[in-house]
Order: structure tokens, then C-alpha cells, then sequence
């Protein structure tokens, strides 16, 4: 007769059912003269049952449209992540030569970037700045939801941002040329795309993240980096030449977003 | 016993990839939801997950289990996290449990008439069932819902939680057994 460490090992394929002839015979003889292994054996049994029994009710969460929205987007973005890099080759002859230079840092330091973005207020600066440059360049060939009512609808299926984002966006003397989901990071980032007397500026939203409020000097470029509502903004533009206008801006723009969280 | 688990290399063109994945949202999302308790960050996790799986989808070999291959992304996920914040919470729990057991020298009886195992279906309700299981130290509470819920075969959980089928095999063991005395006590008296 084997002892309880020889049986241990097939006591819970035995509760299981999933267990060899021979092996449940040995674990029926000795479980018949154990009261210890006896009353694992039940005690096993038992939950295992109930949980069967209880599947249901135990597996009753599901994933919320938000959650569902965000997850298909994900898809989206890493196809056409596949693709860009596939036909990077044609592409360069559609872009303007400051986009390719953009693409071509986003590409060689993606992998540093992946973890350092998280590190590092200047890399984050870099990394939309490029984003910033290579999403306008590269405007006719990238997706990008032109026309405010799908900007809109993409911001609140994606992110769970409500807001009247062309609305807000006149209110601060700037035009809303569209509205793209970004990869960033591990996850993926808000950019708004707006024009103010003639320049593109962007807006990047990042979801539950911190930062410290900075002014980043970056590839001819300022980026303006502060967090509300457990939210990370990035308003990216050219340096401006006049600083109290650029002051104004921003002051504009954080009512806008600090509207949008409300 | 069930030995298929699923292999994680070799390449895969399969265009369906993406909307297969999708599908198994809602479980990924519960066992998220069990590994951290908070639904914002079972989200999060979850993204994470599918950003990854969406990333890697080459490395997947078409025709092996799917699902099995998230899991496993969704726990090393898991456990990179926790290890990101220097708390590995599956060792603590074990050994946490370990003692509780050794000291307390848990064994149900076997009783009389009605057996456990019927009082216990008869008894215990469902929110009670699902606070038990919550309360469960983390390394038993995932292998006994991935055996039980999820219904994975050992094989398939030693690959996601990348620990021995003994290991397995012994933490859906305890975790039974815990539930088991914690039910047990959550009994009315007079049942």
C-alpha cells in the first residue's frame, strides 16, 4: 500500500477526473483506509464542484465598451505600426523632409524610448515633438479624423474623453484640423491637431500619467508639459517669438482641457 | 492528465489574429480583475496585454491555443508590474499560506450523514463564494481560478504562471482546501 506522499501528487487529478486507471485505483485504495487523504480528497471535491456549480456567477464581469473600444483601437495602431514600417520605402516619396526626420527618430529610438519615455520629461518632449512633426508632414497618407464629430467620437471611445473638442478648440482662437490615437509608450496617446494663425499645433493627451509641469526646447519646437485629472498634456508648436502670446496659448489651452474634465 | 500547452514561436500570417484575441476580452478581463482587485487597473492591464499580443502576433503559431498564449502575456504582464513596484506578492502569498497551514494543521473531517461536499453546495451562495475567492493569498486564488473558472489544464497554467505542473497542481491543492475551511465557517450554525 503506498503511502500518503506517494499519493500526493495524484490527489488533485483524481478530484479533477483527470487521471490515469491505474493511477485512480491506487488513490481509491488508499484514500478508502486515510482519513487524512480522505478528507482532502472531500474537502477538494467540494470547492471543486462549487465552483463548477457557481461558474456563472463567478465569471458574471465583463469589460466595459470603454475597455472594448480602446482594446480594438490597440489593433488598429499596431497594424498600421506593421504596415508603416513595411512600406516605409514608399512613403519616403510622399513626405516632406522634416516628417521623414521625425519618422526616422521614432523608428531608431523606439526601443530606448519604450522605457525611457516613462524616465525622462525631455525624451517624452522628443518623442511627441516628432510625433508632432510626422503626424502634419505626413497628414495625407496618415489617418486622421478630419472633421470634428469623429475627432470627437474617436477621443471619447478611445479614452473616455467628452468634449466638444471644436467648440473648445474656436473658443481658444485655434482651428481643429483632426484628431489621431498615437502610440506611445506602452499605450497610446491622444493628438489633437490644430492650426493657430497658420501653425500646426498639437495637443497630446497621455491617460493616467504624471508629470511635473516643464517647457521643453525640442527640434525647433516647444513643448509645454503639465497634468491634471491624472492626465498628462503636451501642447507642442514652432518656439514662439513672442512669449506673452505663447504664455496666452497655453493659458487657453489648459481651460480648454480643464472644460473637457468636467 | 492534459498536457497541450500552447507553443509561443514560430511565425503566423493569420489574418484573423486580431478579432480572434478580441474575443477573449471578457475573460482576460475577469482574471485581470483577480489579479489586482481594482477594476481600473485590471483595464489597464488588460490593454497592456493586447497592445503586446498585437505586437508580437508573429511570434504566435497559428493552429496552437490562443487563449492559453494571452494568459500567459496577461500574467507576465502581471508580475512585471509587480515586480515594478518591488512587491513579489505570488511568493509572499505562498509562504504566507504555508505557515498559516503548518500551524493551524487545517483537515475538514469527514462527517456524518450528509457529506461536506453536499452541505457545502446546499450553504454557500455565490457572493459569498466570490468573497472567499477573493480573499484568497494571490498564488492560490490564481490557480484555482484558472483550473476551475477558466477551466486551463495544468499544463497550461504551469506555462502561464511559469512554475513546475507540481507546483500547480499543489497551489489548486491549498487554494481548495482554504476555501474549503473558510466556507466551512461561513456556515450556518444550525445547517
Amino acid at each position: 500500500m503506498p503511502d500518503c506522499a506517494s499519493i500526493d501528487p495524484f490527489i488533485t487529478p483524481y478530484v479533477d477526473g483527470d487521471i490515469g486507471v491505474s493511477e485512480r485505483r491506487l488513490v481509491d485504495d488508499h484514500v478508502r483506509v486515510c482519513a487524512p487523504c480522505h478528507s482532502r480528497v472531500t474537502a477538494e471535491r467540494a470547492v471543486h464542484e462549487l465552483m463548477r456549480t457557481q461558474r456563472t456567477a463567478l465569471a458574471c464581469d465583463t469589460a466595459s465598451a470603454g475597455l472594448r473600444d480602446r482594446c480594438a483601437a490597440l489593433r488598429y495602431a499596431a497594424a498600421r505600426g506593421a504596415a508603416g514600417a513595411a512600406s516605409a520605402h514608399a512613403w519616403r516619396t510622399r513626405l516632406v523632409p522634416l516628417a521623414v526626420a521625425a519618422g526616422a527618430v521614432l523608428v531608431a529610438g523606439a526601443a530606448s524610448m519604450y522605457v525611457l519615455t516613462e524616465r525622462s520629461t525631455k525624451l517624452l518632449a522628443a518623442e511627441l515633438t516628432a510625433d508632432h512633426v510626422k503626424c502634419f508632414g505626413m497628414s495625407s497618407v496618415l489617418p486622421v479624423n478630419a472633421d470634428p464629430e469623429s475627432a470627437e467620437r474617436t477621443m471619447a471611445s478611445t479614452f473616455g474623453w467628452h468634449m466638444p473638442l471644436a467648440d473648445a478648440a474656436a473658443g481658444a482662437g485655434m482651428e481643429l484640423l483632426g484628431a489621431r490615437v498615437c502610440l506611445y509608450g506602452r499605450g497610446l496617446a491622444a493628438h489633437l491637431m490644430y492650426r493657430r494663425n497658420g501653425q500646426p499645433v498639437s495637443v497630446f493627451m497621455i491617460p493616467k500619467a504624471s508629470r511635473a509641469q516643464a517647457v521643453v526646447d525640442v527640434m525647433g519646437h516647444e513643448a509645454t508639459i503639465w497634468s491634471t485629472g491624472g492626465r498628462t498634456f503636451v501642447l507642442v508648436a514652432r518656439e514662439p517669438e513672442d512669449r506673452a502670446e505663447a504664455a496666452a496659448d497655453l493659458t487657453r489651452m489648459t481651460a480648454v482641457v480643464q472644460a473637457a474634465l468636467h | 492528465m492534459r498536457t497541450d500547452g500552447p507553443k509561443a514561436t514560430g511565425p503566423s500570417r493569420d489574418p484573423t489574429f486580431e478579432a480572434e484575441a478580441l474575443a477573449f476580452l471578457d475573460s482576460l478581463y475577469r482574471t485581470a480583475l483577480r489579479l489586482t482587485r481594482v477594476p481600473a487597473d485590471a483595464e489597464d492591464l488588460v490593454q497592456e496585454t493586447y497592445l503586446k499580443a498585437f505586437r508580437s502576433a508573429d511570434r504566435f503559431q497559428a493552429g496552437t491555443n490562443l487563449r492559453a498564449w494571452l494568459f500567459t502575456i496577461l500574467h507576465n504582464t502581471a508580475l512585471n508590474r509587480v515586480r515594478d513596484r518591488a512587491r513579489d506578492a505570488v511568493t509572499a502569498g505562498s509562504e504566507t499560506v504555508d505557515r498559516a497551514e503548518d500551524s493551524t494543521g487545517v483537515w475538514p473531517g469527514s462527517g456524518q450523514g450528509e457529506t461536506p461536499e453536499t452541505l457545502l453546495l446546499r450553504d454557500t451562495l455565490a457572493p459569498d463564494l466570490q468573497a472567499a475567492v477573493e480573499a484568497l493569498p494571490d498564488a492560490f486564488r490564481q490557480a484555482v481560478w484558472l483550473r476551475d473558472v477558466e477551466e486551463f489544464s495544468y499544463a497550461e497554467i504551469a506555462q502561464m504562471l511559469a512554475i513546475p505542473i507540481g507546483t500547480v497542481m499543489s497551489r489548486i491543492s491549498r487554494g481548495r482546501r482554504l476555501l474549503f475551511d473558510r466556507l466551512q465557517h461561513l456556515r450556518p450554525v444550525n445547517a
